[in-house]
């Protein structure tokens, strides 16, 4: 960092962009360079200022003041086109392949290579441009296959690559790992590195601090709209990380509270699904706090919908508090007093065009009512309990509920869930994507289920997390429950290992990261 | 009230200030536009048609579409003068044809959660064998059997108010509070805002979408009862098109059309809005053929206004 070398000037920085929203300070006066050939990672609380930021990047907003410089040269993004045009290429958290074109035509979507004076598109060519680029990136990936065959991390990879095809000066990736198995993280980052290799800035945004030694040369912290720290990779610790972005200590590792009993609230005997689990046997006790741990692939996420009655249950059965359910439905293991907070918050878990308060009521819309009929007042002091017990930071509970942060989002999720009183709640990645801060609320939130006496099955792929809050971990591969640690005493390393144990890689994506690692 | 109080109401109430607004001019412009009669005039004249709008707007509140509700307005109006003709008592014939056209709503339903034909594709059908079987059952003739009395349900006035507006005004209050105010409401919005999130969530999805179309065809024959005794005959060529201007009144009352947002009093408003602009435009001697011009663009205009207003937000 030395801005008045004579070294030629970065390939693009940011000279004290400010930005305001109604009643927010969204940025404040950042300014920061991106030298060619670094991956930059930007972290930061949700609400500090990195969407923005990435929003003012990609010209999907105009920065208030200050400016916008490419090699030294001042530019405006008055449109995402214009961006893209200047050579900074986006890689948003959400996939967004057209499932029925090939990787080739998804890879060159807007901009395909075409023939007879630029009348239709030159199918071949785009093939072997596509294979070119893919082997320039050190991919082996067929570029005729249909991206809606492709598992998530090929999608992804895939994604890299379209953004690739407009030779960008700088490609910036947003959360490209929320998706991701361990195994195919580490394939993702080996491309990363290429690409930086080939003078590429990446901007790298994400929530998982534990990679940002593995991947990142320099970090910007955004703290409240401003720039809070810069420091190296290998500067990173854990304290300093925290540091910078909560301008306090770190939250202390807490560990689940004295609560098991000894009776079991929830079994599964053999339960199959033909979503993918085989042979899953389970005990849950009250009060405790179950997690669930297994690579990506493992049937996870297949067992809670199978024991909430999502999806549906071909063999074994469920007993619920000594009773065995009969038919397994949602209606049925609802009754019984099984809710799942759903791993995908926004497409399964809320309606974002309803209100907080809506949304919050939305699980249990009959205890609010009488006859059919909701009661108003009954129903507004549930939401106001909710939002009180649960820490949900809104002024407004009539605002739409896409208003709110993805911690509060997730929260709002797990309210309405506990506002039907169940017996058993299945978290299914409720800390995906939220920040460091909500994480531990959402922790508070499962410690106190733990004490009410509910059981409580969770779901993560952050194996930290699983070993501090809960009190026995489940570990899954190939559809069943095959193995079991205690938190105690065990690091991340070995609950990992064991994930791995027989399956050396997870289905999705094999041949691409076999190819990277 | 400050400036800032005063700016929000008329964003959330632009459609009500202008209907105001255009009320108030056309009182001054258009000759007995402000006379008890004509209001009452207007509100009669949108009655019977209204009522669709109001199961129109619980469909697309629910992320559906109805297109078969007109041709089931004919059907009801031919089936219970059909009904009549055959000896059946008006007051079993009136019961039996609104529980069909429930009926007719709930095929849509089910054909929709069942198999998830989209009800785009399942309506547009019902509309062509609707059409059809109003048209077989009065072998093409208006059937004019009913009794004098009758014809008070279509023209008829209650204590000096149009008996259909009665209904109209009676099907508003009742389809506002369920959506308002009733665990079912709650539900049609959860479900058109996200059915997904509203499955899991233990909302009874199919049951809420079997409902709203069967609402949806019973209001459409209770429209169609009244239709034939305004014109005192069961009729098939009838209400052609009253679908498209049911969907138009809901969407200038600022309901989306990709569900789960939009109020029942927004579509009264539209209705009323759109019945205004007809009657003022009558009024002022504007030709039919420059009325349908006018209309389009007043759905233009609307859509265009709820779309500011949602980018300012």
């Amino acid at each position: 960092m030395n801005p008045g070398s004579m070294a030629e000037p970065p390939p693009l920085e940011t000279l004290g962009l400010c930005k305001q929203y109604p009643g927010v300070r969204a940025l404040k006066d950042v300014s920061i360079s991106f030298r060619a050939g670094e991956v930059h990672a930007l972290i930061g609380k949700n609400g500090a200022g990195k969407s923005t930021l990435v929003k003012i990047l990609t010209g999907a907003v105009q920065p208030a003041s200050g400016t916008v410089a490419m090699a030294g040269v001042p530019v405006a993004f008055p449109s995402p086109r214009a961006a893209l045009r200047r050579g900074i290429a986006a890689v948003h958290q959400e996939l967004s392949l057209v499932p029925e074109l090939t990787v080739a035509e998804n890879v060159f979507l807007g901009h395909p290579p075409t023939k007879w004076a630029g009348l239709a598109v030159d199918a071949q060519k785009t093939t072997h441009m596509a294979a070119d680029l893919l082997a320039e990136m050190g991919l082996h990936l067929s570029v005729t296959r249909k991206a809606r065959e492709l598992g998530v991390a090929e999608q992804q990879v895939v994604e890299i690559a379209k953004a690739m095809s407009r030779h960008p000066k700088a490609l910036l990736l947003d959360e490209p790992t929320s998706a991701l198995a361990r195994e195919e993280v580490d394939g993702l980052f080996a491309l990363i590195r290429r690409l930086a290799g080939q003078g590429v800035v990446i901007l790298y945004i994400t929530h998982r601090l534990q990679e940002l030694q593995q991947i990142a040369d320099r970090i910007s912290v955004l703290r409240n709209g401003e720039l809070a720290a810069q420091f190296t990779g290998d500067e990173a610790s854990a304290e300093r990380i925290a540091q910078a972005m909560f301008g306090e200590f770190m939250p202390v590792r807490v560990g689940p509270p004295e609560t098991v009993t000894d009776e079991v609230i929830l079994e599964t005997r053999n339960l199959q699904t033909e979503t993918g689990v085989r042979d899953a046997s389970l005990t849950l006790r009250r009060g405790e706090i179950l997690g669930i741990a297994g690579l990506l692939g493992s049937g996870r996420t297949e067992l809670l919908r199978a024991i909430a009655g999502v999806d549906f249950v071909s063999g074994g059965d469920i007993t619920v508090a000594g009773r065995v359910i009969k038919r397994v439905s949602l209606a049925t293991m609802r009754k019984a007093g099984v809710v799942l907070v759903p791993e995908d918050r926004q497409a399964e878990g809320l309606v974002p065009a309803l209100s907080v308060g809506d949304n919050i009521c939305l699980a249990s819309l009959r205890s609010n009512a009488c006859g059919g009929v909701i009661l108003r007042k009954r129903r507004a002091e549930a939401i106001a309990r909710s939002v009180r017990e649960l820490a949900i930071g809104t002024t407004d509970v009539d605002a739409p509920v896409s208003s709110l942060s993805g911690g509060n989002q997730q929260k709002v999720v797990i309210a309405g869930r506990l506002n039907a009183r169940p017996q058993v709640v299945l978290f299914d990645e409720p800390t995906r994507g939220i920040d460091v801060q909500a994480k531990q609320q959402i922790f508070d939130i499962l410690r106190h289920l733990s004490r009410e006496g509910i059981g409580s099955a969770l779901v993560s792929s952050e194996l930290e997390e699983l070993l501090e809050v809960c009190h026995r971990i489940a570990i899954m591969r190939g559809g069943r429950i095959e193995d079991e640690v205690i938190p105690a005493g065990t690091s991340p390393r070995a609950l990992l290992e064991r994930c791995m144990r027989i399956e050396k890689a997870a289905p999705l994506g094999k041949d691409t990261v076999n190819e990277l690692a | 009230m400050n400036w800032r109080d005063i700016k929000a109401i008329t964003a959330k109430s632009t459609l009500e200030i202008v209907l105001v607004l255009t009320c108030i001019i056309l009182s001054v412009t258009a000759p007995h536009f402000l006379s008890i009669e004509n209001l009452l005039n207007v509100l009669r004249s949108v009655s019977v048609q209204g009522l669709l709008a109001f199961g129109m707007t619980m469909v697309i509140i629910a992320g559906e579409i109805d297109l078969s509700v007109a041709s089931s307005v004919a059907l009801a109006g031919c089936l219970v003068a059909y009904l009549t003709q055959a000896g059946i008592p008006l007051a079993l014939g009136i019961p039996m044809t609104v529980l069909t056209g429930a009926s007719f709503g709930v095929f849509t339903g089910v054909v929709r959660v069942k198999w998830e034909v989209p009800s785009f594709i399942s309506t547009l059908a019902l509309y062509l064998s609707l059409k059809g079987l109003a048209l077989l059952i009065t072998g093409g003739f208006p059937i004019a059997s009913f009794p004098d009395w009758y014809h008070i349900l279509g023209g008829g006035y209650v204590l000096g108010v149009p008996f259909p507006a009665l209904i109209f005004l009676a099907v508003f209050a009742a389809i506002a509070f369920v959506m308002k105010r009733t665990v079912f409401g709650q539900a049609v919005y959860a479900v058109g805002g996200n059915a997904e999130a509203a499955r899991l969530s233990g909302i009874n999805v199919a049951f809420v979408r079997i409902m709203v179309f069967a609402i949806t065809g019973a209001l459409a024959a209770v429209s169609g009862i009244m239709l034939s005794a305004r014109i005192m005959s069961g009729t098939p060529t009838v209400a052609v098109g009253w679908e498209l201007d049911a969907i138009a009144a809901v969407i200038v009352g600022g309901t989306s059309f990709a569900g789960g947002i939009g109020t029942v009093w927004g579509t009264l408003v539209g209705v009323v809005f759109i019945g205004v602009i007809i009657n003022g435009m009558t009024l002022l001697d504007v030709s039919s053929s420059h009325q349908f011009v006018m209309r389009g663009m007043l759905i233009f205009a609307a859509v265009w206004l709820n779309r500011l207003q949602e980018k300012r937000k």
